[in-house]
């Protein structure tokens, strides 16, 4: 037991400093090939666009060191990785180490948040289509989830956007604040991801609910009730907890889009303005920091997988 | 004698209106079991169904099932329901598949204490403590269902479905799949859990649990009763015409062969010194074997002896630990094949048997000329080809396994005990005909089979292989 999860973190260790240099290698190359004069674009995103000019953008070049080559600008970044400094933001100036900590926070939040609304709204409606395979619930559920995972995170937005904040005026259109700021990001990443667990959970629940196992429990005596909670839902929650792996990739992807459509302060926003303002020290912190969120995430979904399925910790 | 449960005319008919199970009558008495006896197929598992109240929605049973003076047919289904466990009781077929895949076996034992007999959380571990020592699992409590063995897995189902203390036991198929000493001892347990006062049915393929079990047999054919009474007249001298093939056809009556096979210089395969061990413990060592053309070498031995082993050995699909098996040369390995156990996991159940054929000649650039004959000699209809796996009987899947083997003319085909899941009858057709047309193809057959008569019976040579101790 003990053995298989010290594997797998060991594992997933190595896969974490694999991650942070090949993003950190490819967000490097990509933004030294973008196109326009850099100098001038960080110089634009100091001082505003109306401000500059050529002296300007020559001053920023010889502070930072942009005329030099480039193998040594990637040999300097990637020492200065390995001693965890990831620079100062060419913008604000502030380390970027305190700024990706701010926002990551808010990230987490709105990340985690839509997870679990995904989880509450899918799970059961899975379950229910489940139980009755080809049932009205079940059909219903197949046109919404076909709907929802065919529309991108920030068309859900929009239109929740209108639907809530335009015409009930619930809850406000976007902006950080309390609570409530939460409900419209996080729920428009969740739509999305609820839609593809509750056909997993559909698909487990009708296995399940057809295995011998489930026929056994009930002729030995288990009521309805109990055959399903000793017998069914641990053995759904297996395939559904191993495809939320899966569903990171649109989660993480989602967040970038979502916080700017929302004006949510996370890294996904910070990575937005960063590409715009060619502040490669920020861009890299964040591409960076979401690689590792994808693998925290990851190794957290495998985690779980091996307290709910005891098949897993047989070594 | 006290009767238990009465049923008169039941039968099962699907909702278009055929029947499956033809009205039959019989009564359950407290202390002699039944046993009902038939070929696979032939709707003795429908019946258990309909006795339980759980058929499948699209299946309909009628007739009267009485127990202690109330119809269970007409009992609403809630009602019935809080019988199961606690009045009457199933017995699964495969308990591998019946017990929960992710729940230890104490947890799953100790669940029908508490929750079907409600007993305090105390008592019931105290009652499944008591469990798993008298069946011989007291270090089971804390494994999951995939580290037991076959015969394991059956009495841990069993004592999970005996927790409720229903008196009337009903077991479907409860042997399948078990070797001789595992089926013993199940059907020693289902002898003790009747008691003198308990009623049971069982439904069986396997006629040494009808011999073994006593009491009331009666014989089923395609869901109809043909002929009851009690085990030891009737299995010894059936009525029926069906009854006698059914009797002739247990392997205990087939005679062994004498005939000897003279080995042409022309070996297939050849192991040299060949060790294998598993879990520490040497299965075989220093084995040194010749397989000639068309000859048939069977192996005998329990579960867990390395049979099975031993085959995928010779076929290359497991590593000696020492030793090496060499093939004749200039072979192609497709002919090189292995036949297994169950038929319908060796076929994809979502298209149909000819679509399947007809890929596997693509692949293999054969003609389709030489399947409509082989289908004749096998005895399978044209019309079979449009069905689905999970659609024809398991005899004639197997034949149908028998069948794409030969397409791709082996020249050695290691048959992992390929009857064991089949009715008496069917066994012995199945059986004489893959070692007929392995014979005339000049095949060298490798039978791997735990019923020694069987082997004695088919097999020109055989090599027994001493059962481990087993824990």
């Amino acid at each position: 037991m003990n053995r298989v999860i010290s594997t797998l973190l060991l594992q997933r260790l190595v896969q974490a400093g694999l991650v942070a240099w090949v993003v950190g290698t490819l967000t490097f190359i990509l933004t030294r090939a973008l196109p326009g004069d850099m100098a001038f674009r960080i110089a634009a995103g100091r001082y505003g666009y109306e401000q500059v000019n050529a002296e300007a953008a020559a001053a920023v070049q010889a502070e930072l060191g942009l005329d030099q080559s480039p193998l040594i600008a990637y040999f300097h970044w990637l020492s200065d990785l390995l001693s965890l400094d990831l620079g100062h933001s060419l913008v604000s100036g502030e380390s970027v180490v305190s700024e990706l900590a701010h926002q990551l926070g808010h990230s987490l939040d709105l990340a985690l948040m839509a997870m679990l609304l995904a989880l509450v709204i899918g799970v059961p409606v899975g379950i229910l289509s489940g139980l009755r395979p080809n049932g009205w619930v079940d059909r219903l559920a197949l046109v919404s989830a076909v709907a929802l995972r065919s529309l991108p995170p920030f068309v859900i937005g929009l239109l929740l956007i209108m639907l809530f904040a335009v015409q009930l005026g619930w809850l406000p259109a976007a902006g950080h604040g309390g609570g409530s700021h939460l409900w419209l990001p996080a729920m428009a990443l969740a739509l999305g991801l609820a839609a593809v667990s509750a056909r997993v959970t559909r698909h487990g629940m009708a296995r399940v609910a057809g295995s011998p196992y489930y026929a056994f429990s009930r002729t030995r005596g288990l009521s309805e009730g109990q055959t399903l909670a000793r017998h069914g839902l641990r053995n759904v929650a297996v395939p559904v907890i191993a495809y939320l792996s899966v569903q990171l990739v649109y989660l993480v992807e989602g967040v970038v889009v979502i916080e700017s459509l929302f004006a949510w302060p996370g890294i996904g926003h910070a990575l937005v303005h960063a590409v715009v303002a060619r502040d490669v020290p920020m861009i890299q912190g964040t591409a960076l920091v979401m690689g590792l969120l994808f693998v925290t995430l990851n190794t957290l979904v495998d985690l779980v997988s091996l307290y709910i399925d005891p098949r897993r910790r047989l070594s | 004698m006290k009767a238990i449960m009465e049923v008169h005319d039941l039968s099962v008919t699907t909702s278009e209106g055929a029947t499956l199970v033809w009205p039959i009558s019989f009564t359950l008495e407290a202390g002699v079991p039944l046993t009902l006896l038939g070929e696979t197929g032939s709707g003795k598992s429908l019946l258990a169904q309909a006795l339980m109240g759980n058929l499948p929605p699209a299946l309909n049973a009628s007739g009267r099932v009485i127990i202690d003076g109330e119809n269970l047919l007409e009992m609403p289904p809630q009602q019935r329901r809080r019988w199961w466990g606690r009045r009457m009781t199933m017995l699964p077929q495969e308990p591998w598949h019946a017990l929960d895949p992710t729940m230890r076996v104490g947890a799953q034992i100790n669940e029908g204490h508490r929750l079907v007999a409600g007993l305090e959380p105390a008592a019931a571990r105290h009652a499944m403590y008591d469990d798993l020592e008298g069946l011989g699992l007291a270090d089971s409590e804390f494994k999951l269902p995939a580290q037991l063995s076959g015969g394991m897995a059956q009495r841990a189902a069993f004592a999970a479905a005996r927790a409720g203390n229903a008196p009337i036991v009903i077991a479907d198929e409860p042997t399948k799949g078990l070797d001789s000493a595992r089926r013993d001892d199940v059907v020693r347990l289902l002898a003790q859990a009747l008691g003198s006062n308990g009623g049971l049915l069982t439904i069986t393929h396997d006629i040494a649990v009808a011999e073994q079990l006593g009491g009331t047999v009666m014989i089923m054919r395609r869901g109809e009763c043909l002929e009851s009474g009690s085990a030891e007249t009737l299995l010894k001298a059936p009525q029926s015409a069906y009854g006698q093939q059914l009797m002739a056809a247990n392997p205990q009556h087939w005679l062994a062969r004498h005939q000897h096979f003279n080995p042409a210089d022309d070996t297939v395969l050849q192991a040299r010194s060949v060790s294998l061990s598993r879990g520490g413990k040497s299965l075989f060592d220093n084995l040194t074997l010749n397989l000639y053309r068309g000859e048939v070498l069977g192996i005998n031995g329990a579960s867990g002896s390395g049979k099975s082993s031993l085959g995928d050995l010779l076929l290359g699909l497991v590593k000696p630990d020492a030793g090496k098996v060499e093939r004749a040369p200039g072979i192609a390995s497709t002919r090189f094949l292995k036949l297994y156990q169950d038929p319908p996991a060796a076929f994809s159940p979502f298209w149909s048997l000819g679509t399947l054929l007809h890929d596997l000649c693509r692949l293999h650039k054969l003609s389709w000329d030489s399947v409509p004959p082989l289908m004749e000699r096998l005895g399978l209809a044209p019309d079979l080809l449009e069905r689905r796996s999970d659609s024809i009987s398991g005899g004639e899947l197997q034949r149908f396994s028998i069948l794409r083997a030969l397409l791709l003319e082996p020249v050695f085909l290691f048959a992992d005990e390929p009857t064991s899941r089949l009715d008496p009858i069917t066994q012995q057709q199945t059986l004489e005909l893959l070692v007929e047309l392995a014979r005339e193809r000049h095949c060298a057959l490798l039978l791997v089979s735990h019923d020694k008569a069987l082997i004695d019976h088919a097999c020109d040579r055989q090599l027994s292989l001493e059962a481990p101790i087993r824990g």
